[in-house]
């Protein structure tokens, strides 16, 4: 079937099999290899993306089901070579440890953020409850939503 | 498989008809499902589409919420906040972020699990389900609609275009707790839901509503009605504890042991009755 959508600002157009999830178009039709696939099953997020402005488990939507959207993926977020805020507050505090669920922690920071810029503590663990991290480094990775969301007020 | 994405009712109907038909919505069961072989369908209605299945609204009494619209979408409405804080209240406890942004109240009923979150709230306000068929269409009572793991009253060429329930609860105390291994996307080893109406510490009007210990979430009708017109008093809490562990006959499983899960009932109904008590211990 042929499906066209935007994603990270370019238009696409392919034909796909009706089975193939978003998460296989993205990394496997598309070679964006930056979205992971964890469980599969909706309960780790790292395949987190936004389609049409929302946070959603890209292993859990058929790609046909996204005909016509409009995809951000983790590759869509750098302007050129420079870090979005999010992911270079990611690295200063060291959020990041093995790094497989970080992309996905990413797209939910960049959801959580998109709609509150200003997260009480309570908010970044709503915002966050789609994502594990199996090296278990919550605290920083609440210090970097905290730093990020901070310099993105800022420079508003 | 074929994907179709059907625009409005009689599409969907015309799918319907069609033997390995299946609807799909959010996705967030029937793909998993899907992927693991206990779902095969040779043509799949993705109905996200249709509008007619969209949209929360107050008419003629009832608080009707569409069957596509995202749980999302009803966790944040204030018509839902207003008329059903229960059902925006256990809603925020379903899933994830990402799992509500996709997935649909109407189809956490229809998957019918003996676990559904959101069947508490829905058996709570008395919710009932728009049946559509080619033929007729009508109203079915949830407590009825749900008829084992997995299964409901639904046949196939059928689907659901809405639920509602009535409104005239507001003002009503409401509890609702799950107990599972994780806070986001845990299937609930036990829960239980309330709503009660107190007045002049006496219990005026009290509905329960528990999950994962029996084939279907239910209501238990015979203790609300035991306790109907009873002082909250401090020795109540202790009294509904025996009534409610007596009255449910869960299994064991994979998640916990059947005595376990009474247990839990029993504490976290004496804990719910016990925080609405309008004398000290």
């Amino acid at each position: 079937m042929r499906i066209q959508c935007t994603v990270n600002g370019k238009s696409v157009e392919r034909d796909i099999s009706p089975d193939l999830r978003l998460l296989d178009f993205i990394r496997e039709t598309l070679q964006l290899t930056g979205t992971k696939e964890g469980c599969g099953e909706g309960e780790c997020g790292a395949c987190t993306v936004l389609l049409d402005g929302k946070a959603v488990n890209s292993c859990l939507v058929l790609a046909m089901q996204a005909d016509g959207s409009v995809i951000i993926t983790v590759e869509g977020l750098a302007d050129g070579q420079a870090l979005h805020p999010i992911q270079e507050a990611y690295v200063e505090v060291g959020a990041v440890q093995c790094g497989f669920c970080t992309p996905g922690f990413i797209m939910a920071t960049y959801a959580l953020l998109q709609d509150t810029p200003d997260p009480s503590e309570e908010e970044i663990l709503a915002g966050l409850e789609g994502n594990l991290c199996r090296c278990t480094g919550y605290s920083k990775i609440l210090d970097a939503v905290k730093l990020a969301a901070r310099r993105m007020r800022e420079s508003r | 498989m074929r994907y179709q994405r059907v625009i409005n009712e009689s599409e969907l109907l015309d799918g319907l008809s069609q033997p390995g038909s299946l609807i799909v919505c959010g996705g967030t069961d029937v793909i998993v499902k899907m992927r693991a072989g206990m779902l095969q369908p040779t043509l799949l209605l993705d109905v996200t589409q249709i509008e007619s299945l969209h949209g929360i609204q107050v008419d003629e009494g009832h608080l009707e919420i569409g069957a596509a619209t995202l749980e999302s979408d009803i966790m944040h409405s204030p018509l839902v906040n207003q008329h059903a804080p229960l059902l925006a209240l256990v809603l925020r406890q379903l899933g994830s972020v990402q799992i509500r942004n996709r997935g649909t109240l109407a189809g956490n009923i229809v998957n019918a699990s003996p676990a559904a979150d959101g069947a508490i709230p829905l058996l709570l306000y008395e919710a009932e389900v728009q049946v559509v068929g080619p033929a007729q269409e009508q109203w079915v009572r949830l407590e009825s609609f749900f008829t084992g793991p997995g299964k409901t009253t639904l046949s196939s060429g059928e689907f659901v275009r809405a639920l509602r329930m009535p409104i005239g609860t507001d003002g009503f105390r409401t509890f609702f707790h799950k107990v599972g291994k994780r806070n986001a996307l845990t299937i609930a080893i036990a829960s239980l839901g309330l709503l009660l109406n107190i007045e002049q510490g006496a219990i005026q009007e009290i509905r329960i509503a528990v999950g994962s210990v029996a084939p279907t979430p239910r209501r238990l009708r015979k203790i609300e009605s035991q306790l109907t017109g009873r002082a909250l008093d401090a020795a109540l809490p202790l009294e509904a504890r025996d009534l409610i562990t007596g009255a449910i006959a869960p299994i064991s499983d994979i998640r916990a042991t059947a005595a376990y899960r009474r247990n839990v009932i029993g504490d976290l109904f004496a804990r719910a009755l016990r925080s609405h008590l309008t004398q000290p211990l």
